[in-house]
């Protein structure tokens, strides 16, 4: 387990959804880029990631997203990020990369997108 | 300041006359509620009708003229706010006991005491903040909402010392209050804004079917005039060294009182609020103090803001200044109108009930978001949580508390003196030991994240710090450490904090950090490891309030302020 972030994978139908929980930082960004890399490369299409728990997010957090979004559009496999916490949601804002992603408001909101 | 979306008129916008009238008289019949504390004084007094008709129509005059100077929004008076005055149950104490040692001559001379005090303290208000921080100030209004919705269901159900619950009051103040509730959250417009008059018409018709309604006894002798100026025949002054002392009290009480509801306007009216602004307060404290004086002139109690309104103005979404111009003007014209002073004098226990008790929940709950928004940690808990207690105890075991020698029944007998004296006492006590500057060393090799979060929300629960702000400093810290890496010789990590600042300060062995003015773009950021330090200064620049980072030979050194 990568340290001070927990990875919970469930199913609804085709998206698999992801739900994060704790601080996705330096210290485990490495294993949250492995861990999406390996969904992407196993086949599936839909991944939703869902950030309610997540408390913040650093730079390599960032970079690790967008590795990750960068594999997904190769693999012809879509990605959405949901329910993202205020104080996250202006980290997002605050480097610029709200666009850089797909972002919806509810867990509800991207599995109607998606699924 | 940011308008909340959900207000209709908010402290800078005009009603329309026709709303403004009415939403006037909704708060005058809220105020009128507080006469109660004259009237009790006049009877103790043992006034005659005429006389009691005098207080009655003074006591409107000056808090007519206490309301007004309230709401001015001026550089040295006035709260800026719609933050209208009543009569309190904190001045009620030290009058009533100033009576029996001089006659009212005593109390009225002591009023002007008081106020003289609040505004001397008034100009130091800022210096003094470290006795009333912002979770101080919440308490107070948690326990003015307490002491309101007790005393709202004192009168709603009729009981006092050996009677029961009176059945008819009991139905009318239900019936007023389901009325207000009602209109309150399931209508809209002008229902929704005058609910609390609507109701309050609804418990007199009520009152008057059940026979509860009597104007006779405040009737004086000779029948109404159509106008009549008040004489001021049995106003004297007097002045005692023995009876300052509960005065004084009252006044600070008083003083935290009007801070409480003057942050609670400052609240309402600006979505982004975050903390106090003390020119408002300090305004607010002249005002009161001011107040305070002219009704000890005027021959009445000690004045206070009335939170009860400002739970009003919250409920119906008009908080403009405007509106408590218009009240003031209103309270001094139907002062000279012996009929309204009758009307008044004569409102049903049940409906003073069901109005006290409806607006009661609104400075509750305003009081508890106060507090909630700081980081609290067990010495903060205890202050918060034993002063409360003590309040609740005052009312409970009063009878007890009442056999504690004269001088100090002031304090004792009364919540909200009680809660408040206890609240700065412990504030004082607990601060010993709490340092406002910190620091904590990450040795090489024990890069501990985790240990840096833990220390910076530990330190913001000991200074009582807003939880953003310190969550802010968290991802900062974190996000620098990621930066530097594990530096030799390891990382000096120094945290400073006042009510208005928070300095983190990181001193380490190496390169300082590069805050870039402009944001890499995502293909920079996934294309290099530069791209992603770029990043992470980029985000510490535009998360700090003010950032610098500087290097020499002997180390390097990152400063992220944020503003509290």
């Amino acid at each position: 387990m990568a340290t001070g972030l927990t990875m919970t994978e469930s199913r609804n139908g085709g998206v698999c959804i992801v739900s994060l929980t704790g601080r996705i930082d330096g210290s485990n960004a490495a294993d949250f880029t492995t861990h999406l890399n390996g969904l992407i490369s196993s086949g599936e299409k839909s991944i939703v990631l869902d950030f309610a728990d997540v408390l913040y997010l650093t730079s390599a957090a960032f970079r690790a997203l967008l590795v990750a979004t960068d594999e997904a559009e190769r693999k012809a496999a879509r990605l959405a990020l949901c329910s993202l916490a205020t104080q996250v949601r202006e980290l997002f804002e605050m480097g610029g990369l709200l666009d850089a992603f797909t972002i919806l408001g509810s867990r509800d909101e991207a599995l109607a997108r998606l699924g | 300041m940011v308008r909340p979306p959900e207000l209709l008129y908010a402290v800078d916008e005009s009603p329309p006359p026709g709303v403004l009238v009415a939403s006037a008289f909704q708060h005058v019949a809220v105020i009128a509620i507080t006469l109660i504390f004259p009237l009790i004084l006049g009877e103790e007094a043992e006034l005659s009708r005429i006389q009691f008709l005098d207080l009655v129509s003074l006591s409107m005059m000056a808090i007519g003229a206490a309301t007004i100077l309230l709401c001015i929004r001026s550089k040295f008076v006035g709260s800026g706010y719609l933050c209208p005055a009543c009569y309190t149950a904190i001045f009620l104490g030290p009058s009533l006991f100033a009576l029996k040692q001089g006659g009212l001559a005593l109390v009225f001379g002591m009023t002007i005491v008081a106020g003289l005090v609040q505004v001397a303290i008034a100009p130091v208000l800022q210096r003094l903040r470290v006795l009333m921080p912002s979770e101080i100030a919440g308490l107070v209004i948690a326990i003015v909402g307490l002491a309101l919705a007790a005393l709202g269901v004192q009168y709603m159900l009729g009981f006092s010392a050996g009677r029961g619950i009176r059945q008819d009051y009991l139905v009318i103040s239900a019936l007023s209050l389901a009325v207000m509730v009602a209109l309150n959250v399931w209508a809209k417009g002008y229902a929704k804004m005058f609910c609390v008059l609507i109701g309050m018409a609804v418990g007199y018709a009520a009152s008057a079917a059940f026979g509860v309604l009597d104007f006779s006894a405040a009737m004086p002798p000779g029948g109404l005039a159509i106008l009549r100026l008040p004489s001021i025949g049995y106003v004297h002054y007097q002045f005692d060294i023995f009876t300052l002392a509960p005065f004084v009290v009252a006044a600070f009480a008083s003083t935290l009182r009007v801070m409480g509801d003057v942050t609670n306007c400052q609240r309402i009216n600006d979505k982004d609020w975050v903390r106090p602004n003390f020119a408002s307060l300090a305004g607010g404290v002249a005002a009161n103090g001011l107040a305070s004086i002219i009704c000890g002139l005027a021959g009445s109690l000690g004045p206070n803001s009335y939170s009860s309104c400002i739970g009003l103005s919250a409920a119906t979404g008009i908080t403009s200044r405007t509106v408590g111009y218009a009240v003031g003007i209103a309270f001094i014209l139907l002062a000279l109108v012996p009929a309204a002073t009758v009307l008044f004098a004569a409102m049903p226990p049940p409906v003073m009930g069901a109005a006290l008790f409806f607006t009661a929940a609104f400075v509750f709950t305003s009081g508890l978001q106060i507090i909630t928004a700081r980081m609290l940690d067990a010495r903060k808990t205890m202050v918060i949580g034993f002063s409360f207690s003590m309040a609740v105890m005052a009312d409970i075991y009063h009878d007890v508390f009442m056999q504690a020698p004269a001088v100090l029944q002031p304090v004792v007998a009364n919540s909200l003196v009680l809660g408040t004296v206890c609240a700065v006492a412990l504030n004082l006590i607990m601060r010993l030991g709490v340092r406002q500057r910190v620091t904590m060393k990450l040795e090489f090799g024990q890069n501990n994240r985790e240990a840096v979060e833990q220390f910076l929300t530990q330190q913001g629960s000991r200074w009582a710090a807003r939880r953003d702000v310190i969550n802010r400093a968290v991802f900062g810290a974190v996000q620098v450490l990621e930066v530097i890496g594990d530096p030799p010789g390891g990382v000096e990590i120094e945290a400073t904090f006042d009510e208005f600042n928070l300095d983190l300060r990181m001193r380490y062995k190496g390169n300082p950090v590069t805050i870039p003015e402009k944001r890499p773009s995502p293909r920079e950021i996934l294309s290099s490891d530069e791209g992603e330090r770029l990043l992470a200064g980029y985000l510490l620049r535009r998360s700090a309030d003010r950032i610098s980072s500087t290097g020499s030979e002997t180390g390097a050194e990152i400063h992220l302020h944020y503003d509290h």
